[in-house]
């Protein structure tokens, strides 16, 4: 079994999910009276709902004017730029849209195991004094240096060291050159005026000219272009080049669409019925030959295993090719820095340095910065043997949860669990200190000093349990009501659970026996406590509700600037700050029997 | 230096050791076992290489490059198909950290960094075994084999081993005058 780690996950509560998923799971605390009440509700954190709210804390962000904590759904993205990973090149937006989102400067990758392509002469390198000044010269070929693939290797050889992107749109594998766009039109407008010169039938179907894909596709796009064109100015459909969806044939369709009536129907069956399908190769019209299969399993053959591409390959290359001989270097793809927002109120939550060789950030509000971190530790450091790492079920086993403080006031924080854990298997959950003070993240040169000072102050005041506990060497018992340890910034607090057991059967049986609320319970849901034990559920889930108090300054926050403006006599003004969230607290596996 | 290779017999901690008067090999290269090793002219060892003759003997043929913390030879009590030892072949890199135990290594291999090559296995001329790949006990890989990834496999066509031979010699000539070579402390 994989080692576990306990781990702390933060719900954002832009989507509260507990009412409506509970409800409609069935995995309902005791009563639906308590569903009502809004303050009784517990999380369930394994509602198949509640996987979308969940993160940890370094993945949110916090907006300081809505005082909220913000998570990747409700952030809105703003593309900041477009960049090459490879070349660290910005790419504007207007060549992404007309481009696409590759680099298209000298960045590829190996088509075989993906790692960066270098170009290099294909010329043994000049020998002799000053070799390293005289420039290399003579065809060039992308290397890759992980898989030594190169691209010699599907014929294609490049006269220049740079622009490679421009160079292979021009070649195909094996070194042939590609019919460019323009040449493409010209031949095809060539022919054209041929065919109709001679009139001959044997131009309308000649399904032995092979066409590349793009050829083909070309090809296709100007006879339908032509044909709609053809068939009205503004077809029914509006696809007059462009997707003119603005178009008067568009629009009276989607009139008719809204209205039922027969708004330009008559006009665009008749229209529709003009239109004929390709014909030729001209008009991109490719007729598979039926020993085309059979010349693909005869090449299949001849190149074996070692000549045909992995799943994987083939995924990454855009013609779908079934051999190695067909693969082509695949220009990288390009990637964003986003700015986010917050969608409530629209602020800036982050927004990265604009160039692209620069990893800070302009503005980033994230939640460590904010939020109290927690960390779980057993009070009892187990034995390092994976098994003995499980609990116990029915053991009392004591956790340590420890608060961080990230903000330079004081917090107050008060955290509640449910008596039980929601879920199949109720873990009884005791927190024995719920309510506790926090420091302020002060500086830790200020504390000392503080401290050295006769201990006055602040820090005087304070228990110091941390001192009492390592005195003891760890064997003081945990009390109800009292903090474990205190320390500059950081409070943690004992959290006793008794772990259920894991039997399906006896759970039924054991549950009958307890409370009356648990057979409600069971009367309400009970085929939930059908079926063998799912993935995961012997993980030990607590869902805590941590709500963090605390007093800011009012000159300090950007947001309050009016209210700071009204208030500037008093500027030792302060004002009170909630926050309120649930977490959920991953604590450790519970031992099957 | 009149001979170009001198067979000296040393006491029980040195193990024999036979090479050609133009190799590089660093001071503290370490140098352990019964059974002897040899290196061919023109090879460089780097500080801290281990070789180990103890289960087999060794023998490194010209122009290689067996880098620092490398370990060259049988780790523990031969198989039974393994009796000649550790055969490396010419113009071989070994680059950092790479366990190489196999029987034979072909001419122009690249063994890179931290890779493990088992007992008994067999490489073909002019492969290459990715950093931190794997080459299982008696496995054989045919010539121009590229061992990547996890244990993925392809024969490169690329048809520049020449080029490949001729760098190593450039890189060997480089590292002459870099490394203080005392070939006599081993022998």
């Amino acid at each position: 079994m994989a080692e576990f780690k306990p781990y702390t996950y933060f719900q954002c509560p832009c989507t509260d999910t507990s009412f409506s998923t509970r409800r409609r799971i069935g995995d309902s605390g005791p009563s639906s009276e308590e569903e009502t009440d809004e303050d009784e509700r517990t999380f369930d954190p394994r509602a198949p709902r509640a996987n979308y709210s969940l993160y940890p804390l370094e993945h949110l962000l916090y907006c300081e004017d809505c005082h909220q904590i913000r998570c990747p759904r409700c952030v809105l993205d703003e593309i900041v730029c477009w960049y090459c990973p490879n070349c660290l090149f910005e790419v504007p937006s207007s060549s992404v849209k007309s481009e696409g989102n590759r680099c298209t400067r000298s960045c590829f990758q190996c088509p075989i195991c993906t790692a960066p392509l270098s170009i290099s002469s294909t010329e043994s390198p000049p020998e002799g004094l000053g070799a390293e000044y005289v420039a290399q010269s003579g065809p060039y070929v992308l290397n890759c240096a992980y898989c030594l693939w190169s691209s010699k290797e599907i014929g294609i050889q490049l006269e220049k060291p740079n622009s490679i992107y421009a160079q292979l749109a021009k070649i195909k594998n094996g070194g042939e050159p590609y019919i460019s766009p323009k040449e493409r039109r010209r031949i095809r407008e060539e022919r054209k005026g041929d065919g109709e010169e001679s009139q001959g039938s044997e131009m309308t179907l000649d399904p032995n000219e092979k066409l590349d894909a793009e050829s083909q596709f070309a090809n296709l796009k100007a006879f339908y272009q032509e044909q709609l064109a053809e068939s009205s100015p503004a077809s029914a459909l509006g696809f007059t080049g462009d997707y003119g969806y603005g178009s008067p044939g568009a629009l009276s369709r989607i009139m008719g669409l809204y209205t039922g009536s027969s708004f330009g129907d008559k006009k665009s069956k008749s229209r529709s019925s003009m239109m004929r399908e390709a014909q030729s190769a001209l008009e991109g019209l490719q007729i598979s030959s039926p020993s085309a299969s059979e010349e693909s399993i005869a090449r299949l053959r001849a190149s074996g295993w070692e000549g045909t591409c992995s799943t994987a390959q083939r995924l990454a290359q855009a013609h779908n090719p079934r051999f190695v001989s067909d693969l082509r270097p695949i220009a990288h793809l390009l990637r964003t820095k986003r700015s986010k927002r917050c969608k409530t109120c629209r602020h800036i939550l982050s927004k990265p340095e604009s160039k692209v060789q620069n990893t800070r950030f302009r503005i980033r509000l994230v939640a460590p910065n904010y939020v109290p971190r927690i960390a779980i530790r057993p009070l009892q450091p187990g034995p390092a043997a994976p098994q003995a790492l499980l609990l116990t079920p029915l053991r009392p086993t004591q956790f340590v949860l420890t608060f961080s403080n990230p903000l330079f006031d004081d917090v107050r924080v008060s955290i509640a669990t449910p008596a039980k854990t929601p879920g199949r298997f109720g873990s009884r959950v005791t927190i024995l200190c719920p309510q506790f003070e926090v420091g302020a993240n002060t500086d830790v040169w200020d504390e000392a000093l503080r401290e050295g000072g006769a201990g006055a102050g602040k820090g005087g005041e304070r228990e110091k349990r941390r001192t009492k506990a390592e005195a003891s060497e760890g064997q003081q018992q945990a009390e109800a009501g009292k903090v474990w340890e205190r320390g500059r910034n950081w409070v943690s607090v004992v959290v006793e659970v008794v772990p259920a057991v894991l039997k399906v059967g006896e759970e039924e049986k054991k549950d009958e026996k307890e409370e009356e609320e648990e057979q409600e319970e069971e009367e309400g849901g009970g085929s939930r406590y059908a079926g063998p034990l799912r993935e995961d559920e012997d993980i030990l889930e607590i869902p805590v509700f941590v709500r963090v108090e605390w007093e800011a300054d009012v000159a300090q926050d950007e947001g309050a600037g009016l209210a700071a403006a009204n208030n500037k006599d008093n500027k030792e003004e302060k004002e009170k700050r909630e926050l309120a969230y649930w977490c959920v607290l991953g604590v450790g596996r519970i031992a099957r029997d | 230096m009149a001979s170009s290779k001198r067979v000296s017999i040393m006491p029980a901690p040195k193990p024999p050791f036979s090479c050609a008067p133009n190799i590089v090999i660093a001071d503290n290269a370490s140098l352990t076992g019964t059974h002897p090793i040899s290196v061919g002219p023109q090879s460089v060892i780097h500080p801290r290489t281990k070789l180990n003759s103890t289960y087999a003997p060794i023998t490194i043929g010209s122009s290689c490059i067996i880098s620092e913390r490398s370990m060259i030879g049988l780790q523990s009590a031969p198989s039974d198909y393994q009796t000649k030892g550790v055969v490396i072949g010419n113009g071989v890199v070994v680059e950092v950290g790479a366990v190489v135990e196999a029987m034979e290594i072909g001419e122009g291999c690249v063994i890179e960094v931290n890779a493990r090559i088992g007992k008994g296995a067999v490489i073909g001329k002019h492969c290459k075994i990715g950093a931190m790949c794997e080459v299982a006990e008696g496995d054989v890989i045919g010539d121009f084999t590229v061992v990547y990834a996890n244990g993925m496999r392809r024969v490169d066509r690329g048809g520049v081993e020449d080029l490949k031979l001729r760098m190593v010699g450039r890189q060997v000539e480089v590292l002459r005058k870099l490394i203080p070579s005392n070939p006599a402390k081993f022998q």
